[in-house]
């Protein structure tokens, strides 16, 4: 396996340089402005909180990551979220392979070697099934871990989050609106024709233009990207326009846009695609059971080396007991999803392991800007004191969590190192409510059900930790998350309720794709307006990223 | 009134049930809050983007033309395709009918074996121990959580005895019928479909035993006390035959309504057992289809199962004139 790892060219690293350009970006200037001994000085100095001040004595950034770490800790001081915490993926697994789960919560099924002889053949069972195996035709988790053991796209992720090439061998800007991809040589799909360019550019506008053929939920995720066109037939490079300099374009490739093969997609109808596949990827599908399972072989002719597993089974079950006792009984080797309350189960039986990793999934509290008494900053940010989140993790998720005091986490591009989450303090909440003048507000906060991790169990104990400040009286909604849903994405501020708890994914590893759609003005889910935010954001959107 | 015309009339009644069920199953969807554009397009996705959805999925056409679509494709047995999967609608929800009806019809089996011979026992034996012992079981079976005994029986047998699959559906009847000609060694498959099937019949079918149990024993005791009773024992009939085929025929009729009914049930409320066995069944089906709003698959699916009722009725009205042919006249 190391072998496999050294061909790939690690050609830019999502993770990892945040903190070194921190300061170079000029955000922690302002030295104090950590919510510990901040306060005092925000209100006084540099003018933030007050809700319609810009930070003017602070050095305007240079770099895309610095507006981007500016945006983060504008957004901290504004606190238009309760910061919750950043969820982690934990799988249970038999000790009959080896493998390391992932960041981005997705399964690859090449990276499992077997550990003892019963590791050739792999079971994975997870809480729900695939929405239909055509890779272009969905954008969740559970489908993700099922085509992409089939699917592959230009470029893809390592474990740690690194941009790795797959389908594609080369990668580069030709100017501000143009990309250009050159295709691998020699791949093969499972049903035998080669991979040509064509099937490239043809798979992108398939993404990017609902006249191709499907109305793909990835578009939003390939936002920016007008189309793309193969330059000449002996060629074996793609040009993909874009509508402005998207700096993140290649981040977004290594997330979706799985290729696929022109010819097959045109010649089967939408059902035939969703319960079959034709990929170039490590494994081949061999059986099908629309809800109940997927199996595959290994693909002996595949471009890179052969998978070290021979065969792969993937099945779900919605009860976490199920998952876990299937695991118990070695009727499955990786159970996906495992709460914390099956864990010791898990530690406590012989042949099998819990893994944790932090996810890219943030947990927070929305509060909207424009409703009382969630208007007032001092008000939003007298919640954040009110919570104890560090109670939270070890309490209601078994230290299953992290705190965060940013929309953006640790490791992603434009995180701001300089930024600590909230400390609770009790008695400066109810200062800051009283400055707010809305002492005595009753709030209320509605959360999806069963939807996050511990959802209901994380807004009880929030709501349960602001309802003790003497002058706010709190309480906890429960509603079913399509509800939620309805609600907030209806594209009107007025529609969402004023305080609730959502979850945001980001597998771009870039502070843009969960600011922009949940805090910029214009974004698909924001609940908050802020010119300043807004003008952030602008900047670090006409800016090149420091990485590619 | 005749037979046959007795099993036409109850037919066409029906006929006119199964619209009227289309006819809701296909309104509920008005007066339901949430889009299913919502599941379909991602959380962030455009206000054009949803536009475009809605209109792929026809959601955007007045009531009554969707209404009338959705009718000539029923009749011509295309029930749509799910909004999630793309996948037809019907082939979906009929790939997902075996599972459920093995399901019920073994968890039915369950509980007859145990709960007729029971029931005539304990009414046979009144106030000896053997009734006490029938009547607490079925007390303890009909207060005990399904999910719980499902859990326990999962913990149980197969995670500390290993003597059956925790869940799933390796095989199906199917299966073990086209391993009797096919390739596969048959009684390997066989064994395996009865093995995965065992734990959740027995899970579903205590419930009903319960119930059964129950009832067997109430009507039996009421036959007894009346007065043909009396007459076929003072004809000099022995007690086994007056037992066995007078009176336990007699009592099988109500048996056999609420067996029929509990079978109704069983198809479309499975869900609790279905989800801790993994079953891939009809329930788990509307379940998923519900949380997912995922309207054709849970249209075809109550459907079916609304479909499942009305027949299993008009079987149990049959065998119940066969049995007592007064009710036809009423």
């Amino acid at each position: 396996m190391s072998e496999r790892g050294t061909t790939r060219r690690r050609f830019l690293t999502a993770a990892g340089s945040a903190a070194a350009t921190a300061a170079l970006a000029g955000c922690s200037s302002g030295g104090d402005e950590t919510p510990d001994g901040g306060d005092e000085t925000p209100d006084g100095g540099d003018g933030t909180p007050g809700g319609d001040g810009t930070a003017t004595d602070r050095p305007e950034p240079e770099t895309r990551e610095g507006y981007l770490q500016r945006a983060n800790l504008h957004v901290h001081e504004q606190a238009p979220w309760g910061f919750l915490n950043r969820q982690y993926s934990v799988y249970g697994q038999s000790d009959d392979i080896e493998w390391e789960p992932r960041v981005d919560e997705r399964i690859a099924a090449y990276a499992i070697e077997p550990a003892t002889d019963a590791g050739e053949d792999v079971t994975i069972t997870q809480s729900q099934m695939d929405s239909g195996l055509d890779p272009q035709d969905h954008r969740e988790t559970p489908t993700d871990n099922i085509v992409l053991q089939a699917y592959e796209g230009l470029l893809e992720r390592d474990a740690e989050g690194t941009i790795v090439q797959k389908l594609a061998t080369d990668y580069e800007r030709l100017d501000e609106t143009t990309v250009q991809f050159t295709v691998r040589d020699g791949v093969t799909f499972h049903e035998g024709e080669s991979l040509v360019p064509d099937d490239v550019a043809y798979s992108i506008n398939r993404i990017v233009d609902s006249e191709v053929g499907i109305e793909s939920p990835q578009t939003d995720q390939l936002v920016g990207v007008d189309g793309a066109s193969v330059a000449s037939e002996d060629d074996r490079t793609v040009e993909v326009s874009l509508t402005g300099l998207n700096p993140i374009v290649f981040q977004s490739f290594a997330t979706y846009c799985d290729v696929m093969n022109r010819e097959w997609v045109e010649g089967n109808d939408d059902s035939y695609v969703n319960s079959n596949m034709n990929g170039t990827g490590p494994f081949a599908l061999t059986s099908y059971e629309q809800g109940v399972a997927v199996e595959f072989e290994r693909n002996e002719d595949y471009w890179d080396d052969p998978a070290a597993i021979s065969t792969l089974t993937i099945n779900a079950a919605s009860e976490s007991s199920t998952r876990v006792n299937r695991l118990l009984n070695d009727e499955t080797d990786v159970a996906v999803n495992v709460p914390p309350q099956e864990v010791s189960r898990i530690d406590g039986n012989e042949g099998t392991s819990v893994s944790a990793v932090p996810s890219t999934r943030v947990l927070f509290t929305a509060m909207r800007y424009d409703a009382e008494p969630f208007d007032s900053p001092e008000f939003r940010r007298a919640i954040n004191y009110a919570i104890d989140l560090e109670s939270i993790i070890e309490n209601v998720l078994q230290t299953f969590g992290d705190a965060t005091g940013q929309p953006t986490l640790e490791g992603f591009f434009g995180y701001n190192s300089d930024v600590d989450p909230y400390p609770q303090d009790l008695e400066r909440a109810e200062e800051l409510v009283e400055e707010s003048g809305y002492a005595d507000a009753e709030i209320t906060l509605v959360t999806p059900i069963g939807r996050y991790l511990r959802d209901v169990e994380i807004a009880q104990a929030v709501a349960g930790q602001v309802d003790e400040l003497s002058n706010v009286s709190a309480e906890a909604e429960q509603q079913e998350f399509q509800t939620l849903v309805g609600q907030v994405t209806t594209g009107n501020i007025e529609d969402k309720p004023p305080w609730y708890l959502l979850g945001w994914g980001n597998a771009t590893f870039d502070a843009i794709q969960t600011i922009q759609p949940l805090l910029a003005t214009d974004g698909a889910l924001t609940s908050y307006e802020d010119e300043e935010l807004d003008r952030l954001l602008e900047e670090a959107q006409n800016l090149p990223s420091e990485e590619n | 009134m005749g037979y046959g015309r007795f099993l036409l009339k109850r037919s066409l009644q029906g006929v006119g049930v199964v619209w009227g069920v289309v006819t809701v199953v296909f309104m509920l969807r008005f007066i339901t809050p949430g889009s299913p554009v919502d599941t379909v397009a991602p959380l962030d996705a455009s206000q054009e983007t949803r536009r475009r959805i809605a209109e792929e999925l026809g959601v955007d056409q007045p009531i009554y033309v969707q209404y009338f679509d959705y009718l000539a494709g029923l009749l011509q047995g295309d029930m749509g395709y799910s909004y999630i999967s793309s996948i037809s609608a019907s082939a979906q929800v009929f790939s997902k009918l075996p599972a459920t009806l093995e399901l019920a019809i073994a968890a039915s089996i369950v509980a007859v074996v145990i709960s007729i011979p029971l029931g005539v026992v304990s009414a046979t034996r009144r106030h000896e121990p053997a009734d006490y012992a029938a009547t607490t079981f079925s007390l303890v079976g009909i207060s005990t959580p399904n999910f719980w005994l499902g859990i326990m029986l999962v913990l149980v047998l197969s995670v500390e005895f290993g003597l059956f699959p925790t869940s799933g559906r390796a095989f199906g009847f199917a299966d073990s019928v086209g391993a009797i000609t096919g390739p596969a060694p048959f009684f390997e498959v066989t064994g395996a479909w009865l093995k995965s099937l065992a734990l959740p019949a027995i899970t579903l079918g205590t419930y009903f035993t319960a119930l059964i149990t129950r009832l067997t024993r109430s009507g039996m005791l009421d036959e007894l006390g009346k007065g043909y009773v009396r007459a076929t024992r003072a004809k000099g009939l022995p007690e086994t035959l007056v037992r066995y085929k007078h009176v336990l025929r007699n009592t099988l009729v109500p048996v056999i309504t609420v067996l029929g009914l509990q079978l109704g049930t069983l198809i479309g409320g499975a869900v609790i057992t279905e989800a801790v066995f993994a079953w891939p069944g009809l329930g788990t089906e509307v379940i998923n289809a519900i949380n997912a709003r995922d309207w054709p698959i849970l249209q075809g699916s109550l459907i079916v199962i609304g479909v499942g009722f009305v027949v299993v009725n008009i079987v149990v009205d049959a065998l119940y004139a066969y049995l007592d042919p007064r009710v036809m006249g009423e």
